[in-house]
């Protein structure tokens, strides 16, 4: 039980291939494109909040702090409120508030 | 003399091979079975089958079923018979080796719809609790993983609103990407039923399945979209009931949430979606896109089913979040008769929704990341469980193939061959350090394996199934398993192995446990179900003997309304193109059982000896084809080989197969786009071309080429 906090070699490699994160966020945002900003944002946010390894998060956001050049504007905004717990919402599931 | 094939004993059981879960009464003579008679009683079927139950149970004894666990060093070694002991503890040791030496997170473990309720549950247990992280996956991944996403989203429940029999109180009933009458044949016995007695039926699919013409079916209106054009034609659908005031507005006021339903209609009732704007994209007949409409909308009890022709795709979850507004704006949801029905492929596909062998939620599709629910199942395992989502199964490949995942417990499960992008999934496979598998027979996987673990068939095995309308039936064991352990015993024990101490008396025990942590199931038990046959979920206190038409009062939401969701229509980046002119789709047919582990090793092959390619007239034509030519067919992603059949089922442009034999390898050319939200592969859209070739290049050459191609 105390594996989960055991170190993680290797911890420096990225989880997987760039290309594949970076489409799989663009495609998250196409989904979200129809709803107003706020709440485009906040919906990217909840789903990789959600849904997306740690890892692969790190992977996005360190990206985005290197330019994120190949990601959708929206995608960056969503991805961004990652970085401020205000967004977080424990549990949350389903359509982005109003 | 007595005699041979006659009966001494009976036992009630379920049948493994698709989601209608058939009970039948599995009748043996010593340790043999010598015949399955469908059982009356069966709430599911009713004494009725399908020859895949009655006669496909012959894989159990078939002569390549591995008997011994075996092991090996390396994927060029040949394999060794070792003692359960022995492959357990090589196992244990190697994920523990590998873990120190990548980190926690570097294994990860997928079940399978094969497999019972019960090892599921301790499939995810095994990572969760034993592997210390969250990368449990199953095989839903690549079939209906956008049904729990697309209805939770909007109904609540990411499970069929109806069981079976509602059916016959359906006056139209809408089958989109799903061919019942060949998938799920018991089902779809009982919807010709409804249809000769006056139903009427709308039929979504690219191609002219046996759903829509064939004795006893024949679709009113039949809209045989491109492939990919699913979200499309559903909103455009949706704009008619919107512009014509086709919408059930007490139903929304009463249930769902009203501001959004103003949202939906904005978006859906735009122009762009006018059915004579998506008629021509979509290649169907706006006035078709109309009668549809009417149709669905005009009731009075209109009903949904729908299959992985809306799931397979890279805007799966979108179409299924597209028919679960579709239910709620024309009140179609809450009573029989009506309802949004996913119809599953392999048994157990709900089973294995429900029981948390995902990365993101536990059993009841609670998030890891809810600190409540975790504490729960840290009380019952006492360990402290990762907090985060893991990797979901197409993400660990993509891992290994990186190098940041090394090791992976695999069970009953196939995906060299089932998964999308062969080339992909093989390099992956060669990446890791220990690949465990556990199954009946040496799979395509098990080329790049290093421990076996033998399995034991749903005859060898006690436990239960969900089917695909929530209900819970016993499987029982008929045999003793023929490699010594049932499933569910190989699963703890390599648990044990592991350093976690636990163990069960019967796998009743398990679903004891699922009970206290899944609120959908609080009340199953071996004993109810023994009682009263079998049970729907949700069961509980308020339902002691299960549900049969959810949402009834209010949906499982936080709100206890429906929601619309958004669904613009995004056209899959998998285009055709000069070199790729034809649509590729891929389906199933009624002999065989997916990837045909099972009905391949029976006398049912007979039956499908062959995957083939269909291809309309007009294309075979313009390739100098002719009716059972070989062909080759290629995509961006590879080749394959196999004989083409000149079919009035698809349209020009369109080309179809079935991926039932190894041999043919379709995800050799499969595409690697999967859907937005849960990475479900895009089955039903891969361009391709095709070409009449003569003679097919020996298996073996292809295989190395293939191999080449992944190194
Ligand atoms: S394959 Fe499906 S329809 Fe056929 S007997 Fe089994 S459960 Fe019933």
């Amino acid at each position: 039980m105390a594996q989960t906090n055991s170190p993680t070699q290797g911890a420096e490699m990225p989880v997987m291939a760039l290309d594949r994160i970076l489409s799989m966020a663009n495609q998250i945002g196409d989904f979200f494109a129809p709803y107003p900003p706020e709440r485009r944002a906040e919906g990217i946010r909840n789903h990789l909040r959600t849904y997306w390894d740690p890892r692969m998060r790190d992977q996005l956001l360190q990206h985005i702090a290197a330019g994120g050049a190949g990601l959708a504007a929206p995608v960056i905004a969503g991805a961004k409120l990652l970085q401020d717990e205000a967004h977080a919402k424990p549990g949350y599931y389903g359509p982005p508030k109003a | 003399m007595p005699n041979p094939i006659k009966p001494e004993k009976s036992v009630v059981t379920t049948c493994a091979y698709c989601g209608v879960g058939c009970g039948f009464k599995a009748e043996t003579r010593g340790e043999k079975i010598v015949r399955m008679i469908p059982w009356k009683e069966g709430k599911a079927n009713h004494g009725h089958s399908c020859i895949k139950g009655r006669f496909a149970y012959d894989y159990y004894n078939a002569p390549d079923r591995v008997l011994t666990p075996l092991i090996r060093a390396s994927i060029d070694d040949p394999w060794k018979s070792v003692s359960w002991e022995e492959a357990f503890a090589y196992a244990a040791g190697e994920f523990k080796r590998i873990q120190a030496k990548f980190g926690v997170k570097s294994i990860g473990a997928v079940s399978s719809s094969r497999c019972t309720n019960e090892e599921i549950f301790l499939t995810q247990k095994l990572a969760r609790a034993v592997l210390g992280n969250n990368n449990i996956d199953n095989c839903a991944r690549i079939c209906h993983s956008p049904t729990q996403f697309g209805l939770t989203q909007t109904i609540g429940a990411g499970a069929a609103s109806q069981h079976f029999d509602s059916i016959l109180q359906a006056d139209v009933i809408m089958i989109v990407g799903a061919n019942p009458t060949e998938g799920h044949p018991v089902f779809g016995s009982l919807m010709k039923r409804r249809i000769r007695e006056g139903a009427r039926l709308i039929v979504i699919d690219p191609r002219k399945t046996e759903t829509v013409e064939s004795a006893h079916c024949k679709a009113d209106v039949h809209l045989a979209i491109r492939p990919g054009t699913n979200v499309a034609i559903l909103d455009s659908i949706a704009h008619v009931i919107v512009r014509e005031k086709l919408y059930n507005e007490a139903f929304v006021h009463a249930r769902c949430e009203v501001a959004e339903f103003e949202n939906w209609k904005a978006l859906v009732g735009d122009d762009k979606y006018a059915p004579e704007v998506i008629g021509p994209i979509a290649n169907v007949d706006p006035a078709d896109i109309r009668r549809a409409a009417r149709l669905y909308a005009g009731g009075p009890n209109s009903t949904i089913y729908y299959g992985l022709g809306v799931t397979e795709h890279s805007q799966g979850s979108t179409g299924v979040m597209c028919l679960g507004n579709l239910g709620l704006s024309c009140g179609m949801l809450g009573r029989e008769g009506v309802g949004v029905n996913p119809l599953r492929g392999q048994g157990n596909v709900q089973g294995g929704s429900c029981l948390g062998s995902w990365p993101h939620v536990f059993s009841g599709y609670r998030f890891v990341t809810d600190h409540a629910t975790r504490s729960s199942f840290e009380a019952e395992w006492g360990v402290t469980l990762d907090a985060e989502p893991g990797l979901r199964l197409p993400n660990m490949l993509d891992a290994a193939v990186a190098g940041s995942f090394k090791g992976m417990y695999i069970m009953g499960e196939d995906p060299v061959q089932s998964d999308p992008n062969q080339h992909h999934v093989i390099a992956a496979m060669k990446n890791m350090e220990c690949v465990v598998l556990h199954d009946l027979f040496l799979n395509e996987t098990s080329k790049y394996a290093h421990v076996f673990f033998p399995g034991s068939s749903s005859l060898e095995k006690d436990g239960t199934f969900t089917n695909a309308e929530r209900r819970v039936s016993r499987v029982r064991k008929v045999i003793e398993p023929l490699a010594g352990l049932q499933d569910w015993e190989i699963t703890v024990k390599f648990m044990n192995a592991l350093g976690y101490e636990l163990s069960y008396d019967n796998p009743g025990e398990v679903l004891d446990e699922i009970a206290r942590l899944s609120p959908n199931y609080s009340g199953m038990s071996f004993a109810l179900i023994d009682q009263i046959g079998s049970a729907q979920w949700p069961c509980n206190k308020d339902a002691p003997q299960g549900t049969e038409v959810l949402h009834r009062e209010k949906f499982p939401r936080a709100n206890g309304l429906g929601t619309f969701m958004l669904t613009d229509y995004v056209p899959t980046a998998e285009r055709t193109s000069d070199r790729f002119p034809l649509l590729l789709t891929t389906g199933r047919i009624l002999t065989q059982y997916n990837v045909g582990t099972q009905t391949r090793r029976t006398p049912n092959s007979v039956w499908h000896p062959e995957d083939v390619l269909e291809i309309n007239e007009q294309d075979a034509i313009a390739r100098g084809l002719q009716d059972g030519d070989w062909v080759q067919m290629s995509s961006r992603f590879g080749q394959i080989q196999l004989r083409a059949r000149i079919s009035e089922r698809v349209n020009p442009g369109v080309v179809y197969t079935t991926f039932h034999h190894a041999k043919s390898k379709a995800n050799a050319v499969t595409s690697d786009l999967s859907d937005w939200a849960t990475n479900c592969p895009e089955y039903k859209v891969t361009a391709v071309d095709v070409v009449r070739i003569r003679v097919p290049t020996g298996t073996a050459s292809l295989e190395a080429a293939r191999l080449e191609a992944a190194e």
